[in-house]
């Protein structure tokens, strides 16, 4: 075997085709994961600077109010998704989702949906990251290195000699496809593993991306060598493959998302916004019971503090920003069960194409998938709870205003 | 001449005996069919439902009771962009940028609700539009007729017979250029019928006429490099190989590598964190909702000598109105800075990439192709302008309302009781300074215009390839 291995590699050495497909690969891998690692550290960048002047833009909303409603009101607080340490090998959902926002205590529902998002053209093309090249390019270049293995012998008609010296075919064609397929792989993984080390991607990460390199190219392999046995000439062979290529790279996903968008009708969009702004609108005109009941529904410990009697209070105008929010629930729930359940089937439907699971499995392990995006989106809940859990019992019993507590304020802190 | 045609015709000939041709030929124009059909519809319904939720928005704003005008300004409007009709063809970034804003006083939101942040994720080729398959199929279809065109002459030894009997290389090569040029127009004919509904919808000719035209030219180029591979190359699979390897190139690699190197050239910062900055700005400026407010004592020294009074409670008009008015203008002047310097960066980035358009003809052809049908970065950057045009617009009507037709004493006096409350509202007659929102398309010239350079990059490459086939096709020897 090792004998025969050897051969193979001095064979290839000679293939100027086949190293060219090969140099091909390994050069795109190097730009893609350079460019990946560019845009992450970029991405960082604008982060830390972000962190830097919201802390300060804080520190100054803060310093000349009276009481906890403006205080509340004035302060914004940024949230963000870090770039995960793997994110340089699949941007994925970062170009079209927002990552970052700036939240305060208003109704979340008018602040959440703000998409604080690139270039639209990015969204639309696509970056050329590390798992757009796993998932479709390197396949072509599979395809191109391997279906005229057997077509050119035949073409050279040595084939059926070649057959019948080797004693089996596989102990023929084996070695030479596994050489060529071993080297693609190589080609394609080291550039991603030097950018691994540089990043500091955990190992785990890493050795399941290799993972998922490596199947999706024996895969791939094993589509050629079937459809190598039949006896075409190379072009028609190689014809054949990369409609294959099309139908499993363009046309299923193609289908697959019409129709899973189709079965999961996402709530427009437009109705939660415009459901919660007339209920804090409306808010204004309607009695004061009419909001604080709804509310008190919620915080029932806030029962006792929940007569207004001013024409204007900080804790019912907080309290109609929060019911709000309330009345958009459902139909928020409703758009965040739409995306997910579209999400799921998806995952299901890229078991029928190779390229969407690869490109999926790049996203999830680099936390960029619609799953990852929608956590974030949690997050940033999450953290609005807590600033109204920090007010509350400040503003609702009316403590007398002490700026010093709101060195407490909560903190967002990304999730790891 | 009848020998080129003959020839033409022979090539047709054999491309419907082969198999593997027509099984293309046919999975290219039910899926270029399918895609159009349900993309028209999609979009169709879209137009119908945006312009709805226009009409909507502006009624329900109209019908606003009775009320302070400063709760208007807050209450706000929606504007809606409503996809061009050309977007059957090219939905082009409208997927990606979201397409309704919402405007309220003292803030510029983003437009929400991308349909990309609830799509299905499966991958970079799962969003087909009819324009994406002329761009990425339709080449492929190209190179999988036509990559052994004259090569297959060469294989089978009928092209010593030929140039024996005295057939130039130049008459064959135009003989096959003709057959390869039919199936160019028979593929075009979707197009064409796309192009003719958008007339229909209102689309106007010039654009339309030149998308088809752009897409012509795109399409002929790969004819050419097709062509002039199976000119030059003497091996059926190799050709087929290159041919693949430019496509692969051109088609999937150099567009996204584009989008990389614009990133990666120009940072463009968000919206976050330009807004950070302007925040610090602002700040200098004072607060709109508090007339006190230090940094509006110049202009109250400016307004009671304007109107020759020592206080504000003596002025004609309502005081807050005016300091309402006065800061939304600033603001509004800082806002408009930092969006158009955002907006600035974006186009230098969208430039970059429209200068791999030399490395790539599908750059080229995808950027004339949102240009032209109106879906592009530009005019996308054109509805935020508007829609922060009708922004302000109807906010600063809302404030002059304030400040003329509601008095300052009973403005201040507001939260005092009910009826208190109740007398500081305005008719609500005053909502008709609302402006209709009706976002139309760029006008055709300057659509044209704006994808000069596109479609001059499609000429050169038009140009070049086919100053290659020629010079090719003069020297075929055996």
């Amino acid at each position: 075997m090792f004998a025969s291995l050897s051969r193979e590699l001095s064979f290839l050495a000679k293939d100027r085709g086949a190293l060219f497909w090969l140099a091909l690969a390994f050069v795109l891998s190097a730009v893609a994961v350079s460019f990946g690692i560019g845009e992450v550290r970029e991405q960082r960048a604008t982060i830390a600077t972000l962190i830097e002047e919201d802390a300060a833009d804080r520190a100054n909303a803060l310093e000349s109010h009276e009481d906890w409603g403006s205080a509340g009101y004035y302060a914004f607080h940024l949230t963000y998704a870090p770039p995960s340490d793997f994110a340089f090998a699949a941007m994925g959902q970062r170009d079209s989702t927002p990552w970052k926002h700036r939240v305060r205590m208003l109704a979340l529902e008018g602040q959440i949906h703000e998409a604080d998002t690139r270039n639209a053209d990015f969204g639309l093309v696509g970056r050329f990251d590390f798992a757009f090249l796993a998932a479709s390019i390197a396949p072509l270049l599979l395809i191109l290195l391997l279906y005229d293995l057997r077509a050119s012998e035949r073409i050279a008609r040595r084939h059926d000699l070649l057959v019948a010296t080797a004693g089996s075919s596989l102990q023929l064609w084996l070695p030479r496809a596994l050489v060529r397929v071993t080297a693609l792989a190589l080609l394609l993984l080291i550039p991603l593993w030097g950018a691994a080390l540089l990043e500091r991607t955990s190992a785990s990460v890493i050795v399941q991306a290799s993972a998922i390199v490596v199947s999706a190219l024996l895969v791939w392999w094993l589509i050629v060598e079937l459809a190598s046995r039949i006896d075409a000439s190379p072009s028609v062979l190689l014809t054949s493959l990369i409609g294959v290529w099309l139908a499993l790279a363009i046309v299923v996903p193609a289908i697959s998302k019409a129709v899973i968008e189709a079965n999961n009708p996402v709530p427009d969009g437009g109705e939660i916004l415009l459901l919660q702004r007339e209920t804090v609108n409306d808010a204004w005109d309607l009695p004061k019971e009419a909001t604080m009941e709804p509310f008190i529904e919620e915080h029932p410990e806030w029962s006792e503090y929940a007569t207004i009697e001013e024409g204007f209070e900080w804790k019912w105008y907080y309290a109609f920003q929060q019911v709000g929010d309330q009345k958009a629930a459902p139909l928020v729930q409703q758009y965040r069960e739409a995306r997910l359940s579209r999400d799921a089937q998806a995952g299901i439907a890229a078991l029928l194409s190779p390229t969407s699971l690869v490109e999926r499995a790049f996203e999830r392990l680099a936390g960029t998938d619609a799953g990852s995006m929608i956590a974030y989106e949690d997050q940033v809940r999450d953290f609005h709870a807590k600033l109204k859990a920090f007010h509350y019992p400040l503003m609702f019993p009316d403590e007398d205003y002490d700026p010093s507590l709101l060195l407490k304020l909560p903190r967002y802190e990304p999730a790891s | 001449m009848s020998g080129i045609a003959r020839i033409a015709r022979e090539e047709w000939r054999l491309w419907l005996r082969s198999k593997i041709v027509v099984a293309a030929a046919l999975i290219v124009g039910v899926l270029l069919a399918a895609t159009s059909v349900l993309t028209i519809n999609r979009v169709a319904a879209e137009q119908e439902q945006r312009l709805q939720q226009q009409i909507a928005a502006e009624q329900t704003f109209f019908a606003q009771p009775d009320r302070h005008p400063h709760r208007m300004v807050h209450y706000g409007h929606y504007a809606f962009r409503r996809p061009p009709p050309l977007a059957v063809f090219e939905p082009g970034v409208d997927a990606v940028t979201g397409q309704s804003i919402f405007l309220e006083g003292h803030r510029q939101n983003t437009a929400m609700f991308a349909d990309t942040k609830a799509a299905a994720d499966l991958g970079g080729f799962a969003a087909l539009t009819p324009a994406s398959l002329y761009q990425v199929l339709l080449p492929l279809l190209l190179i999988v007729l036509g990559h052994a065109m004259l090569l297959r002459e060469r294989e089978s030894g009928t092209l010593a017979v030929m140039l024996a009997q005295g057939q130039s290389g130049a008459n064959l090569a135009l003989g096959k250029a003709i057959a390869l040029l039919a199936v160019i127009a028979i593929f075009m004919i979707p197009l064409i019928a796309v192009a003719a509904y958008s007339v229909g919808l209102g689309e106007n000719a010039l654009t339309a006429f030149s998308l088809v035209g752009g897409y012509f030219a795109y399409l002929c180029i790969w004819g050419a490099v097709v062509l002039a591979a199976s000119i030059i190359l003497k091996q059926r699979a190799v050709s087929l190989g290159a041919l693949i390897f430019v496509w692969l190139f051109a088609a999937l690699i150099v567009p996204r590598l584009a989008i990389n190197a614009s990133s990666a050239a120009i940072d463009a910062p968000g919206k976050i964190e330009s807004d950070l900055v302007m925040l610090a700005e602002q700040r200098k400026l004072g607060d709109g909702h508090n007339a006190a407010d230090p940094a509006f004592q110049v202009l109250q020294a400016e307004v009671l000598e304007q109107y020759g009074v020592e206080t504000i409670e003596e002025l004609p008009i309502n005081w807050r109105g005016v300091v309402a008015s006065y800061s939304e203008a600033e603001l509004t002047d800082l806002l408009n800075e930092h969006a158009e310097n955002r907006m600035r960066l974006e186009a230098r980035q969208s430039r970059i990439f429209d200068l791999f358009a030399l490395a790539s003809p599908t750059i080229a052809i995808g950027s004339a192709s949102r240009g032209l049908a109106g879906t592009d970065l530009a005019t996308h950057h054109r509805f935020l302008r508007e829609s922060e045009t009708l922004r302000f617009n109807f906010v600063q009507s809302l404030n002059e309302v304030h400040a003329n037709e509601l008095d300052y004493a009973v403005d201040m006096n507001r939260n005092a009781d009910a009826e208190a409350a109740r007398r500081a509202r305005v008719n609500a007659e005053a909502w008709q300074v609302l402006d209709e929102f009706r976002f139309t398309p760029d006008s055709a010239e300057l659509r044209v215009n704006r994808s000069t350079l596109s479609l001059g990059m499609l000429a050169i490459w038009l140009l070049v390839a086919g100053g290659i086939v020629f010079l090719a096709a003069r020297r075929v020897r055996l």
